[in-house]
């Protein structure tokens, strides 16, 4: 049995565009895991990002519960959800945002000063990811506009998981990136998972997909679908096949 | 064209509160150089063409009747270049007006027959009675108005010893006099009365001659009074055209200068702004310009977009500006009808419409172009890149990783620094502004916290009492007073008239000029010895510290030695200064100088003065609340530019309020993104703000410290040059170091509320919707 880490009732998000409102999701329950790397997939303006943003603390929704490692997060203003984030959620972005105006590693130590204020272990760890996601130092000393998108997006997982979170939230972390590029950050990816990192993935790509061990598929504001793929292994093409009949059931 | 528009809209629109502030700050110019333009091209037109139509004497001079000689008439006549001469009989009074805005007020004054023709110096009567009584008088516009004599009221001067009350049966404009500051008046009586007074009046019954001429002023004075000297005839008063124009138009004058610096300074501040703004947009936009790039639009194109709002702005604002200074200007030109003494009223003036508007367009666009012209080196890859012109290699400031310090400060150094360009026209902007403000506030402290400063520029000697004792008792009556403990000082003071090249010269005789309140040399030294003379302002050029110049009285002359010179913007620096033992040369008789009482605590003077006039009654010719009468003075002087200046004072107030709007609100839009980057890693609000602010405040901070401080030097600088202008070479406007500083803390803590009240937003908005609208 796995520990529920987030665990959301009732969940209704609308936005408000001057007169008309438009509900994404309503009722919407769900049950995140620890350790799972969980894939969310829908079409295009299904709400993906909408929901893995209200799991996350970075935007508030309608109504509804979210429990995030024991903890109502729905009830915390804005500043103990900036606390919070600090300390549970690492985010990659599918358009990276990295702060220009400094260097890759700065990056990460600006966010690593936010948990730790002993700044020598900030940087060994930062020293050790980055070599784990094979970024050189003498890339590391680079700016975001200096570097390929793959080394940004690499720096930006850094950046994510330098407080080691609870759970680790990618956006189309490969959707701006080549299939060179993609799947070094994929790579990536596996790896934290296998260290027992626990990641929430938004993709409309099925090999991004393959790399969690549990799909999710959002449609008409519901959880439409829910598969359990298995660890990820590159050899086993049986979850490729699976994955496929899920997409095709759920109208993929 | 209609590519641009949609750019250009789009330019106005993404930046509305930035633009209403530019708007805002260029309408305050144009109303003050509007302002400033109408008073100086209609004015001085004015004063001409009523000095013309009145046919005014290009040059008057009273002498005795007695001295007079009937060949001196044509004598002059047949000097080079005079048109025209009129000789008229009147009656010089050394007088005091009583309750002249409740104080007497000491004014020569020249009664005269008001039903005598005139071909020349005509009144201009502005209301009359048409009854005349057998007490009857005319006064000019100036005593009216200022010293509130309306029709049918009753009007006393005191002559001597005789109270002669007066009823005012009409009010005339004359272009003749200068203002009461010079102490010469007119007063137009009825024949019957006139005839009356005269009688009286006999042995003060003079010739005053008028005479107009197409030539130097200068050299008209001179060679009458080489004339006036060779027939032994001594002039008793005298005033020029050139001399009374200044004075009418002095305060008109300075605000002109005033108004121009302040503009001036408004539009160095709104340069910066331009610049500011432009630059940082162009940062802000950089991704959309190089996709517009890369869409084809042309450099140009695009620059016509981001300059364009700018100058439609700055056109509507200084055409809003010069329309809305016609508001004001009714009420100008009648606070300035006190101090000039002609009434006229201010027109539209397309030349100054003309002239704002050219002056705001041309450097506005000037300066919008320049800061806007690197557009057009901008590659688009690079532009969408957001590398900024590709060529300026980024620096990594302060390494977190090798640089020592806590990291939550480094960050703020490293966004001071990598917006270092940002920073640095903050800096200027701050700089500028704080010019603004140093400059406003000092006027403010000067004209109205410490009036004396302002007034004493403008004046002479200020005692709180001056006491003319008998002659025995003069000594007598010093001592004692010297040993009231509320009395500061006494110091014997004279004043009067010599005479040199026959030009009457005003004198002032001091025992010890060390010790006067208001010192009005502005070179060299006061006189000490008894040869010795500081001249005014109006002998420089003339003479040369060291030189030797010889003054008369009457028969006697005795030659001086210059030893400096002298300031005195009521009698245009013609003017000289003695010791007592000098001046005595000078007099027939024995010397009985004023005593000049000054207190410790000048608010009590009413009270002292009370005292000393029961006191003494019988042992003093005449006691006067000068303090007084210098409050008058001060009023007539002081009112209109007080008005100004608060003026000033508070739209100076608006214009950093607004500047500071827009300063730092463009440097929040720029980081909106990288603001939302920080919030969803888990920085907080707090943290933000604090960051935020403390990445720009120091560079403000700085600045307005430094030019605060800087202050101390530029400030006088300007001063000097608007006092210098009007003729005070030498101003006793203080900069007070303390007031700055205090107006830079005000300034600083307005950059800081503002500051939270503008980054207070972005706590309402979730760190999502920053990224998403990024
Ligand atoms: N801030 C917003 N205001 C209004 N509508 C929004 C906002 N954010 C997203 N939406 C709408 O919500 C829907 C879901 O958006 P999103 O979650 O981004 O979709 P996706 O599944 O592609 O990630 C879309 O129709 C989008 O237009
Ligand atoms: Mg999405």
């Amino acid at each position: 049995m796995k520990d529920v880490l987030i665990s959301a009732k009732s969940l209704k998000k609308e936005f408000y565009t001057g007169e008309t409102s438009q509900t994404i999701f309503e009722n919407l329950t769900l049950d995140i895991y620890k350790g799972d790397f969980t894939i969310i997939m829908g079409a295009s303006g299904a709400g993906k990002s909408t929901l893995m943003y209200s799991l996350s603390g970075m935007d508030r929704p309608t109504s509804g519960s979210i429990v995030f490692s024991d903890k109502e997060i729905t009830e915390y203003n804005d500043d103990e959800l900036a606390v919070f984030r600090r300390k549970n959620c690492g985010f990659v972005f599918q358009q990276i945002y990295l702060l220009e105006k400094m260097s890759l590693m700065d990056n990460v130590l600006t966010a690593g000063a936010l948990c730790n204020d002993n700044k020598k272990d900030v940087i060994k760890r930062a020293k050790e990811l980055f070599s784990l996601v094979n970024i050189p130092e003498i890339t590391q000393k680079k700016f975001s506009t200096q570097v390929s998108g793959g080394e940004a997006q690499r720096a930006g997982i850094v950046r994510a998981v330098i407080n080691k979170p609870s759970v680790v939230f990618a956006d189309e972390p490969t959707g701006a990136l080549n299939s060179n590029n993609s799947e070094a950050v994929l790579n990536v990816f596996t790896k934290l998972h296998r260290e027992g990192q626990s990641i929430i993935m938004v993709t409309h790509d099925k090999k991004t997909a393959l790399r969690g061990n549990r799909v999710l598929y959002i449609r008409d504001g519901q959880i439409f679908g829910d598969c359990d793929l298995g660890n990820y292994s590159e050899t086993d093409n049986e979850r490729e096949r699976k994955l496929d009949r899920f997409l095709t059931e759920m109208g993929w | 064209m209609r590519k641009i528009k949609s750019q250009l809209i789009y330019n106005l629109k993404k930046d509305k509160g930035s633009y209403i502030s530019f708007g805002i700050v260029v309408l305050i110019t144009a109303i003050m150089l509007n302002l400033a333009f109408v008073l100086l091209f209609q004015v001085d037109k004015a004063y001409d063409d009523k000095f013309n139509r009145l046919n005014t004497a290009s040059f008057n001079f009273t002498i005795l009747k007695i001295q007079n000689d009937d060949t001196l008439k044509e004598d002059i006549r047949a000097l080079d270049d005079v048109v025209d001469i009129e000789c008229r009989e009147a009656v010089f009074a050394e007088a005091v007006v009583k309750d002249f805005r409740d104080t007497d007020f000491s004014m020569n004054t020249l009664f005269y027959n008001k039903d005598e023709f005139r071909n020349m110096n005509k009144l201009d009567i502005k209301e009359e009675k048409a009854e005349m009584t057998d007490n009857s008088i005319y006064l000019p516009l100036y005593v009216s108005a200022f010293g509130e004599f309306g029709i049918d009221d009753e009007i006393v001067y005191e002559i001597g010893d005789t109270k002669h009350s007066f009823k005012v049966s009409g009010v005339a404009e004359e272009m003749q006099y200068g203002n009461y500051g010079k102490g010469l008046m007119g007063a137009y009586l009825p024949e019957k009365v006139y005839e009356k007074f005269a009688e009286e009046y006999k042995e003060q019954t003079v010739m005053e001659y008028s005479v107009i001429t197409n030539g130097d002023i200068n050299t008209l004075q001179n060679e009458i009074s080489d004339l006036t000297e060779k027939k032994g005839i001594t002039m008793l008063t005298s005033c020029d055209r050139v001399s009374t124009k200044d004075t009418r138009t002095m305060v008109c004058n300075l605000i002109i200068l005033v108004l121009s610096a302040f503009a001036m300074i408004i539009l160095l501040v709104s340069v910066f702004l331009c610049k500011f703004r432009i630059s940082n947009s162009i940062e802000e936009d950089m991704v959309n310009m190089g996709v517009l790039k890369a869409l084809g639009y042309t450099g140009n194109m695009i620059i016509a977009g981001v300059v364009l709002p700018y100058l439609m702005v700055t056109v509507f604002a200084s055409l809003s500006g010069v329309v809305l200074s016609y508001s004001v200007l009714p009420v100008l030109a009648e606070i300035l009808t006190l101090q000039a003494g002609f009434s006229f009223a201010l027109s539209f003036d397309i030349k100054g419409l003309i002239c704002v508007m050219i002056i705001l367009a041309v450097i506005v666009s000037l300066f919008t172009y320049t800061s806007a012209k690197r557009i057009r080196k901008l590659q688009p890859i690079n532009a969408i890149r957001g590398n900024g012109e590709g060529k300026s290699v980024k620096k990594n400031y302060f390494p977190l990783d090798e640089t020592n310090g806590r990291t939550k400060f480094l960050l703020v150094m490293k966004q001071t620094f990598s917006n270092g360009k940002q920073n640095v026209l903050l800096f200027g902007v701050s700089f500028v502004l704080t010019i603004l403000v140093a400059f406003a506030g000092t006027m403010f402290y000067n004209v109205i916290i410490e009036p004396d400063n302002f007034i004493s520029t403008l004046s002479e000697e200020m005692p709180q009492i001056i006491i003319s004792p008998d002659m025995e008792q003069e000594d007598f009556i010093s001592d004692e007073l010297k040993s009231n403990t509320e009395i500061k000082s006494v110091l014997k003071y004279a004043v009067g008239t010599v005479n040199t090249d026959d030009m009457p010269v005003t004198v002032f005789a001091c025992e010890d000029f060390s010790r006067v309140s208001n010192d009005l040399c502005y070179l060299g030294e006061n006189p000490d010895e008894k040869n010795e003379i500081a001249l005014g302002s109006a002998f420089e050029g003339k003479y040369d510290i060291g030189d030797r110049i010889e003054m008369h009285n009457g028969d006697i002359s005795h030659f001086y030695e210059v030893t400096g010179f002298v300031q005195s913007v009521n009698y245009q620096g013609n003017v000289c200064e003695f010791s007592l033992e000098g001046y005595e040369m000078l007099c027939s008789e024995k010397l009985v100088p004023a005593l000049y009482v000054y207190l410790d605590n000048p608010a009590d003077t009413e009270k002292i003065f009370k005292e000393i006039e029961e006191t003494y009654s019988d042992k003093i010719i005449s006691i006067m609340n000068y303090q007084k009468m210098t409050e008058t003075t001060q009023e007539m002087y002081s009112g209109i530019t007080s008005v100004i200046v608060v003026v000033i004072f508070i739209l100076t107030i608006l214009i950093v309020l607004f500047v500071l709007y827009i300063v730092i609100k463009t440097l929040l839009v720029k980081r909106k993104q990288e603001l939302g980057i920080y919030k969803a890693i888990g920085y907080s609000n707090r943290q933000l703000m604090i960051q935020t602010i403390g990445s720009f405040l120091p560079s403000s901070v700085i600045a307005v410290l430094l030019s605060s401080a800087l202050g101390m030097i530029y400030v006088p600088k300007i001063n000097q040059f608007i006092f210098e202008t009007i003729g005070a070479m030498k101003n006793n406007m203080e900069v007070s170091f303390v007031f700055l500083m205090i107006f830079a803390f005000v300034q600083i803590t307005a950059n800081l509320i503002i500051s939270i009240l503008l980054t207070k937003p972005i706590k309402k908005i979730s760190a999502y919707a920053l990224i998403k609208e990024g």
